[in-house]
C-alpha cells in the first residue's frame, strides 16, 4: 500500500508540474499587459511603472517563473493588490469554511444517493420499474436545474419567506448550531446536484452488477436477495460510484464557487469572485491552483480507496 | 472454445437484434418515445428564439419606469423588470444567445474531441501521451472554474465565453472519442481492412469516425445542455454576457435583487433554462436508445 | 441402468414451460420439457445456443432472470415441487441440495473476494459449521478437486488464478455444502482442450465417488459420449430426443441428432471428402413456430411436419424422439450417408503429388515482445510469443496449425499478414521474403495472403453494407472501375453461396454462418493465393460449422488456394488438413502429415491433445484408455526451462528440464521435438 502510494503520488507530478505551469502562463497571456488590466485604466505612467516593479513582471519570464515556483513552495503568494494582504494568509482564512461545507456535502449526499441508487436497481432488476422511473426523473431535474437557480427559489422559500434560515452573517466555528442554520441552504443546493449524480451512477453500477454471473452465483448457493446485495452487489459497484464520486467533485467545486457567492459564504469561492472583480491576478491565480489542488488531492484519495477495495488494482 | 456463448439473456435465446445502423436512426429517434418528448419541447423552443426579431414581442430594451416591477400579465407573460422591460422578450432574447452558446460550444468540441481523439487514439505513442498529458492538466481543474478563470483573462462577451467554455470541454471530449478508438481500433475488422493495406486516414474516415461518430454526438448534445448552464452560470456570476445585453444569467441576476418583490424576474427565466437542458438530455437519451437498444434495460 | 431404477426420481421435471417476455415479443425458451434424473446418475442436455437448454437449467432452480418466468410445469426434487416452494426453502434447496457449476469460471466468482470466503460463507449457512471447520473443510476441498497447496489457494483471489483453477474452486464450492445433484451449465466451455478434458473427468470422478447425480448442460456431443449415462438433446426449446448414450449415438432417431451426429468429423477412421452439411439456420425464437421446428432444415420433412408438432415418444426400446417420420433421415438417405464411424469414402491421398515449390515458408520465425520496462522494473521481461519456428505449405494444400491458448498460433498468423512484424526470421511466400517488406512492395504482397477470421461479430464494420465490406480490398487497393468491383463482388457473393439480395444488408442482419460466409468472401477478393482461417468455426453452432468446412474445401478445391487453417478443435482439423504442425508455448513441437499424426502422435503433447479430444462415440470413448496430462499451461512470459512440455509431461527426465529438444526430422515428412519421441 504505501508503495502504491509513493508510485501514484510519483505518477501526479508532471501534472501538478502542467497545473502550476499552465496558471503561471495564461495570467501572462493576457492581452496587453497584466498590470494594466489590472490597474484598469486609472493609474499614470509612473504608477504603472511602481506597480510592475512590486509585482517582480519587469524581469525576464524564466526568472518570474523561477521566483513564482520557489514562492509556491515556501507558501509565499505574495499579497494583494487593494489591501496588500499577503494572499496566503487570505486563502488560509477561507479555504477550512469551503472545505467544511464541502466535506459535508460529500458525507451527507454519498450515504443519501447511494441508498435511493441502490433500492432503485434493486426494484428495476426485479422488474419493478415505476420507483426506478421516479427517481430516474427526479433526479435528471436536479442535476439539470441551474445551482443558482436553485439557491434563489430555497432562498426565497426558506429566507424570504418562512425566515427559517440566514442568508447572510459570517460563519463562527465555535457556534455549530448557529453555523449549520447559516450554512443549511447552501449545503442543500449542493447535495442536491451531488445526490442526483451519485445516485444515478449506484443505480447503473449496482444493477450492472446485478447482472453479473458471480450474483447468479451466489443466487444458485442460496445466499436471500438481500444478502446478495450488500454482500456482493455493493462492493463491486462501490468501484464506479467512487470514480464518479471523485469526479463530481468537480462539479460540487464549481457549485461552491456559486453558493458561496449568492449566500455570501466568505469562502475561497467568495475570494475567486472578488478577485475577479478587483482584477486582482495575484489573488486569482493562487485561489484557481488551490482549487485544482483540491480536486487533485480528491481524485488521488478515491484512487487509494480503489486500491483498497479491489485487490486487482496495480499501478 | 474461446467463444463465450451468451448467458441467460434475451441473446441466449434468440439472435441478437440490433437496429439497422445507417441514417435510419434519425428517423428512429421520431419513433422513439423519449427523444420525441425532447424533440418536441427543444423544436419550438428553438423556433421561438431564431423568430423573436420578426415575434410581436416588446422591444427587449425599451424602458418605461411607469410599468416597473409589473408581476406577470398576458400583456408581460413574465412580468416587467426595475426598469419596466419586458421579461419575456428579454428571456427570448437571452435564450438566442444561449442556444448559440450551446450549439457553438457543442460543434467546436465534438470537432476538436473528433480530431485530436481519433489521433492520438489511433497513432498512440509520444503523440498520444503528449495529448493525454494535455488532456490530465486541463481536466485537473473544475471546469466552471477553468471558464471563469479564462474569463477572467479574455475578459467578458459573447466570443470569449464560447472559447472560454469550450476549452473547459474539448479535453473531455478528446478523451471520450480517444476511448471509443481504442475500443474500435482493438476489434477485427480493422485488422481486416489493414490486411489489404488501407492507409490510416482510409481507416479513421471509413472505419473509426463511422463508429464513434454516435456516442460522439449523444456527449454533444449533453455538451450543449452544459454550455448553456455555464453559460448562465457565468452571466450569472457577471463574468459572462454583460447587460444591457439580456442573457439568461444575467437577468436572474438583475432580478436577484428585487427576489422579495419581483419573484417572477429571476424564476420564469430559470424554468427556461431548465427546459432547454432537460430537452437536450431528452433527445441524448432517444439517441442512445435509437443507436443501441440494449441501454433500454438498463 | 443401476438395480434401483424403481425407486422415485431424484430429480423429475414435468411439462417445464419458460418464456421471456421481452418487448419485442414472448421468447418461448423452453416448451413442455419432461424428463426424469435418478440419484447417482449423470445426464447430459445437448443443443446449441438458442436452444433453450440454459433457460431449461436455471428453470429448475428458479434463477430466471427478469424478464424470464416459468409459465407452468413441475420441477419434483424427492417428490417437492421446487416451483412451488418459498423463496426461504427454495435457498436451503440451491446450493445445499442442489449444487451449480456455471459456464464461465472468469466471471461466475466475485472478483473482490477471496476464495476462502466464498467457499466458507455458503458452507456455515447450509451445513451450519462454525468459521474455523468451514475454513478446514474448504482446504480438503480444494484439495479434492485437485488444487495443490490449498492452504495458501484460500487466501487467494479469483484473479490470481487461471481459468482450470477458478472452475475447480466452483466445483469444490458446488460439492462443499453435500449436494444431491450437481448441476453444470457448459462447465468447459470457455477452458482449453486438455484443461476440459481434466475437468470432465474431475466431474464424472467425483460423481462416481459420491453418488451424486450430474446434470451436465452442453453443446458437445463428444462431450457426452465420453461421460453420460443419458442424454437429452433439445433444439429450438424442445427435447427432440431423449434416449440412453449407447442408443442414442448407436441408433439416433431424431432427423436432428442424426445429422449432427453425420457432421462431427472424426478424430479416428478414414476421412469422408465432404463432411454433411445441415442447411439453414436454427430458428428465431421470437416467432411463433408452427410444425416441427427442424422441418426446414431437414431432409426427411414432409408436409405434415408443418403442421404439427410432434410430441416425444417411443421409437426403439426405452429411446425416445419426437418425429413423425419413422426412422428420420435414415428413412429418406438410407446408407448413402452413412454414420462416419462406420467407413466412408476415403479421401484420395497424395493423387497427384508433383514436386512443387510451397507456396509459403517458414524460416527461424521468431516474435518476442517485451513488456514495458518502467520506473521501478529495470528491465521489461521478453515473452517468447513465437520461437523460431519452421513450416512450409505447399500449393493446393491445407496445413492445420493446432495449440491451445498462448502457444502463440494467431500471433504467427498475425505475422504472415504482416500486422504484425517479426522479430526475426523468414516468411516465404512465392519465393519472396516478406518479412521486412515495406511500401508499395509490402502492398503488392497483400494480394496473396488473405485471412478468414475467427470472430464473425466483430470481423466486420456494422456502419457498412456487406456490399461495402467485401468490395473493401478493392477499393483499398484500386483495382478496377466501379462497374468492374461490383461484378467482382456479386460473383463472390455467389461463390460463397448466398443470394445477391444480402449485399444491400447489414452484418447485424446476417447469422453467424452467413457472415462467416462474407469473411470468406472478402479474404478472396484479391484472388489471394494462401488463406489464412484463425478458428473460422469456434464462434459457429454445431450445426452451421460443417457448412463453412465444405465450403472452404471446396474453394481450396476450386481456386487451388492453399489453406493455413488454425484451430484448437482437432476433429475439424484432421477433417480438413494435409499437413499438421502442432504447437506448445511459441514452439513447434510436432510436424507430419495429417494421417500420421492422428495415427501415432509423437510427441507426449500431442497424444495428450488426442486423448484430450472427446470421440462422439461412447463404446469407443469407453474403450480408450485415457491419459490425461495434469497441470495448467504456464504463463507464456514464464515458460518452464527445458523442454517447455516438462512440467505436464508424463515421460519427463532430468534432461528434459535443463535442454531444450529440437525439432527433429523422424521418418519422411515427419518432424518431433522430444528425447523420447524415437
Amino acid at each position: 500500500m504505501a508503495d502504491y502510494a509513493w508510485r501514484k503520488l510519483l505518477q501526479l507530478i508532471p501534472t501538478v508540474i502542467g497545473v502550476v505551469t499552465l496558471v503561471f502562463l495564461a495570467m501572462r497571456m493576457i492581452p496587453g499587459n497584466a498590470t494594466g488590466f489590472m490597474a484598469g485604466d486609472n493609474l499614470s505612467g509612473d504608477a504603472l511603472a511602481a506597480m510592475t516593479e512590486r509585482l517582480g513582471l519587469g524581469i525576464p519570464m524564466w526568472q518570474q517563473y523561477v521566483n513564482y515556483v520557489t514562492g509556491l513552495l515556501r507558501f509565499d503568494l505574495g499579497t494583494t493588490i487593494v489591501t496588500g494582504l499577503p494572499v496566503s494568509q487570505l486563502i488560509l482564512e477561507a479555504l477550512p469554511i469551503t472545505v467544511m461545507v464541502a466535506v459535508l456535502t460529500v458525507l451527507i449526499s454519498c450515504v443519501i444517493a447511494v441508498t435511493i441508487g441502490t433500492i432503485a436497481a434493486y426494484l428495476a432488476n426485479k422488474g419493478k420499474k415505476w420507483f426506478d422511473q421516479l427517481i430516474t426523473w427526479l433526479t435528471m431535474l436536479v442535476d439539470l436545474m441551474p445551482s443558482f437557480w436553485m439557491a434563489l427559489l430555497l432562498m426565497l422559500t426558506f429566507t424570504l419567506t418562512l425566515g427559517w434560515f440566514p442568508a447572510s452573517g459570517t460563519i463562527n466555528f465555535s457556534d455549530p448550531g448557529q453555523m449549520l442554520q447559516r450554512i443549511a441552504l447552501p449545503l442543500m443546493v449542493l447535495c442536491a446536484g451531488q445526490i442526483a449524480m451519485i445516485a444515478r451512477i449506484t443505480r447503473t453500477a449496482v444493477l450492472e452488477v446485478l447482472g453479473e454471473d458471480y450474483i447468479r452465483t451466489a443466487r444458485a448457493f442460496g445466499l436471500p436477495q438481500l444478502r446478495v446485495v450488500f454482500r456482493h452487489a455493493l462492493k463491486n459497484a462501490a468501484m464506479p460510484v467512487i470514480t464518479v464520486a471523485g469526479l463530481a467533485f468537480g462539479n460540487l467545486l464549481n457549485g461552491t464557487i456559486i453558493t458561496e457567492f449568492i449566500f455570501s459564504i466568505p469562502g475561497i469561492g467568495t475570494l475567486l469572485i472578488n478577485g475577479i472583480n478587483s482584477r486582482d491576478y495575484t489573488l486569482v491565480q493562487s485561489v484557481i491552483l488551490v482549487y485544482a489542488f483540491l480536486f487533485i488531492l480528491v481524485n488521488m484519495l478515491t484512487d487509494f480507496i480503489y486500491k483498497y477495495i479491489d485487490p486487482r488494482v496495480r499501478l | 472454445m474461446r467463444h463465450r456463448f451468451a448467458n441467460l439473456t434475451l441473446a441466449s435465446v434468440s439472435y441478437p437484434l440490433r437496429m439497422m445502423p445507417g441514417l435510419g436512426w434519425l428517423r428512429s429517434l421520431l419513433g422513439n418515445r423519449i427523444g420525441l418528448i425532447g424533440l418536441s419541447i427543444l423544436v419550438p423552443v428553438l423556433l421561438l428564439a431564431v423568430l423573436v426579431p420578426v415575434l410581436p414581442f416588446a422591444d427587449p430594451f425599451k424602458t418605461n419606469v411607469s410599468v416597473s416591477l409589473n408581476s406577470p400579465s398576458l400583456e408581460h407573460p413574465f412580468g416587467t423588470d426595475k426598469l419596466g422591460r419586458d421579461v419575456f422578450s428579454r428571456t427570448m432574447t437571452g435564450l438566442q444567445t444561449s442556444l448559440s452558446v450551446g450549439f457553438l460550444v457543442a460543434g467546436i468540441t465534438l470537432s476538436f474531441g473528433l480530431l485530436f481523439g481519433t489521433l492520438s487514439g489511433f497513432f498512440g505513442g509520444k503523440l498520444d501521451r503528449l495529448v493525454m498529458a494535455g488532456v490530465d492538466i486541463f481536466l485537473s481543474f473544475p471546469s466552471l472554474l477553468l471558464a471563469i478563470g479564462l474569463v477572467a483573462i479574455f475578459g467578458a462577451g459573447f466570443l470569449p465565453v464560447v472559447v472560454a467554455i469550450a476549452i473547459a470541454d474539448i479535453p473531455r471530449a478528446i478523451r471520450l472519442q480517444r476511448s471509443l478508438v481504442l475500443g474500435i481500433k482493438s476489434r477485427a475488422f480493422i485488422d481486416a481492412a489493414r490486411m489489404v493495406s488501407a492507409t490510416p486516414g482510409w481507416l479513421m474516415a471509413r472505419h473509426l469516425v463511422p463508429n464513434t461518430i454516435a456516442p460522439m454526438l449523444v456527449a454533444a448534445s449533453i455538451t450543449a445542455a452544459n454550455a448553456i448552464l455555464t453559460e448562465a452560470s457565468l452571466s450569472f456570476l457577471g463574468l459572462g454576457i454583460t447587460p444591457p445585453e439580456p442573457s439568461l444569467g444575467n437577468i436572474i441576476r438583475e432580478g436577484q435583487m428585487y427576489l422579495q418583490e419581483a419573484w417572477w424576474i429571476s424564476t420564469l427565466p430559470g424554468l427556461v433554462i431548465l427546459l432547454i437542458a432537460i430537452s437536450l438530455h431528452l433527445v441524448s437519451d432517444g439517441i442512445r436508445e435509437v443507436l443501441d437498444p440494449r441501454a433500454r434495460k438498463s | 441402468m443401476t438395480p434401483g431404477t424403481q425407486m422415485n426420481p431424484l430429480l423429475q421435471v414435468d411439462q417445464l414451460r419458460t418464456y421471456f417476455h421481452t418487448r419485442e415479443g414472448v421468447v418461448r425458451a423452453v416448451n413442455d420439457v419432461s424428463f426424469t434424473l435418478n440419484s447417482g446418475e449423470r445426464m447430459a442436455v445437448v443443443g446449441e445456443s438458442g436452444s433453450g437448454k440454459s433457460a431449461m437449467a436455471m428453470s429448475l432452480l428458479q434463477l430466471l432472470s427478469y424478464p424470464g418466468s416459468v409459465e407452468s410445469g413441475r420441477v419434483l426434487l424427492e417428490g417437492r415441487d421446487l416451483l412451488g416452494m418459498k423463496e426461504e426453502e427454495l435457498n436451503h434447496v440451491r446450493g445445499g441440495e442442489i449444487g451449480t457449476v456455471f459456464q464461465d469460471p472468469m466471471t461466475s466468482l466475485d472478483p473482490i473476494m477471496s476464495i476462502g470466503d466464498q467457499l466458507v460463507s455458503h458452507m456455515i449457512r447450509h451445513l451450519r459449521l462454525n468459521p474455523r471447520q468451514a475454513r478446514e473443510r474448504a482446504a480438503q476441498l480444494l484439495t479434492q478437486v485437485g488444487i495443490p497447496d490449498s492452504e495458501a489457494r484460500l487466501r487467494s483471489y479469483p484473479y490470481e488464478l487461471s481459468g482450470g483453477m477458478r472452475q475447480r474452486v466452483l466445483i469444490a464450492m458446488a460439492l462443499s455444502c453435500k449436494p444431491k445433484l450437481i448441476l453444470a451449465d457448459e462447465p468447459t466451455t470457455a477452458l482449453d482442450v486438455t484443461i476440459q478434458a481434466q475437468i470432465v473427468e474431475l466431474l464424472k470422478d467425483i460423481s462416481t465417488e459420491t453418488g451424486m447425480a450430474l446434470l451436465f448442460i452442453t453443446h458437445d456431443l463428444g462431450l457426452v459420449a465420453r461421460f453420460a449415462q443419458k442424454v437429452a438433446v433439445m433444439y429450438a426449446g424442445r427435447i427432440v430426443e431423449y434416449g440412453s448414450v449407447y442408443d442414442l449415438f448407436e441408433r439416433p432417431q431424431h432427423p436432428y441428432t442424426q445429422s449432427l451426429l453425420r457432421t462431427i468429423p472424426s478424430i479416428k477412421g478414414p476421412r469422408p471428402k465432404r463432411l454433411m452439411q445441415i442447411g439453414g439456420f436454427p430458428p428465431d425464437m421470437r416467432q411463433p413456430i408452427e410444425g416441427c421446428a427442424f422441418a426446414d432444415r431437414c431432409l426427411a420433412a414432409v408436409p405434415q411436419c408443418r403442421l404439427e408438432a410432434p410430441e416425444l415418444e417411443v421409437k426403439h426400446g426405452r429411446q425416445q424422439a419426437a418425429c413423425l417420420v419413422d426412422g428420420g433421415i435414415e428413412a429418406v438417405i438410407g446408407q448413402t450417408m452413412p454414420l462416419h464411424r462406420e467407413g466412408a469414402e476415403p479421401l484420395p491421398q497424395d493423387e497427384l503429388r508433383v514436386e512443387t515449390r510451397p507456396v509459403l515458408e517458414l524460416q527461424q520465425l521468431t516474435r518476442h515482445f517485451k513488456t514495458d520496462a518502467s520506473l521501478f522494473k529495470r528491465e521489461g521481461r521478453t515473452v517468447r510469443a513465437v520461437d523460431e519456428i519452421e513450416l512450409s505449405l505447399d500449393p493446393g494444400q491445407t496445413l492445420g496449425l493446432v495449440g491451445e491458448s498462448g502457444c502463440g498460433k494467431s500471433t504467427t498468423a498475425r505475422m504472415l499478414l504482416r500486422l504484425d512484424t517479426p522479430t526475426a526470421g523468414e516468411i516465404v511466400v512465392e519465393g519472396v521474403d516478406i518479412a521486412k517488406l515495406k511500401g508499395e512492395a509490402l502492398k503488392s504482397f497483400r494480394r496473396k495472403v488473405q485471412m478468414v477470421f475467427q470472430d464473425p461479430y466483430s470481423s466486420f464494420n456494422p456502419k457498412m453494407k456487406i456490399r461495402d465490406i467485401i468490395m473493401e480490398p478493392l477499393q483499398v487497393m484500386d483495382i478496377g472501375t466501379r462497374e468492374d468491383r461490383e461484378l467482382k463482388v456479386q460473383d463472390l457473393i455467389r461463390t460463397v453461396g448466398l443470394d445477391t439480395v444480402y449485399l444491400d444488408r447489414y452484418p447485424s442482419q446476417l447469422s453467424g454462418g452467413q457472415r462467416q460466409r462474407i469473411g470468406i468472401a472478402r479474404a478472396l477478393a484479391l484472388d489471394p493465393s494462401i488463406i489464412i482461417a484463425d478458428e473460422p468455426t469456434s464462434a459457429l453452432d454445431v450445426s452451421v460449422r460443417a457448412q463453412v468446412i465444405n465450403l472452404l474445401a471446396d474453394l481450396r478445391e476450386r481456386l487451388g488456394i492453399s489453406i493455413l487453417f488454425i484451430s484448437h478443435d482437432l476433429s475439424i482439423v484432421r477433417h480438413i488438413s494435409d499437413k499438421i504442425a502442432v504447437m506448445y508455448l511459441g514452439k513447434i513441437v510436432e510436424y507430419g502429415s495429417a494421417d500420421a499424426i492422428f495415427e501415432d502422435p509423437k510427441h507426449p503433447y500431442t497424444q495428450a491433445l488426442l486423448y484430450a479430444a472427446p470421440v462422439p462415440d461412447p463404446v469407443a470413448e469407453e474403450k480408450r484408455t485415457i491419459r490425461l496430462i495434469g497441470g495448467d499451461l504456464p504463463s507464456p512470459s514464464n515458460p518452464p526451462p527445458g523442454c517447455h512440455f516438462s512440467t505436464r509431461c508424463p515421460m519427463v527426465t532430468d534432461r528434459c528440464k535443463q535442454d531444450q529438444p529440437v525439432l527433429e526430422q523422424m521418418a519422411d515428412t515427419r518432424k518431433v521435438a522430444c528425447f523420447h519421441a524415437s
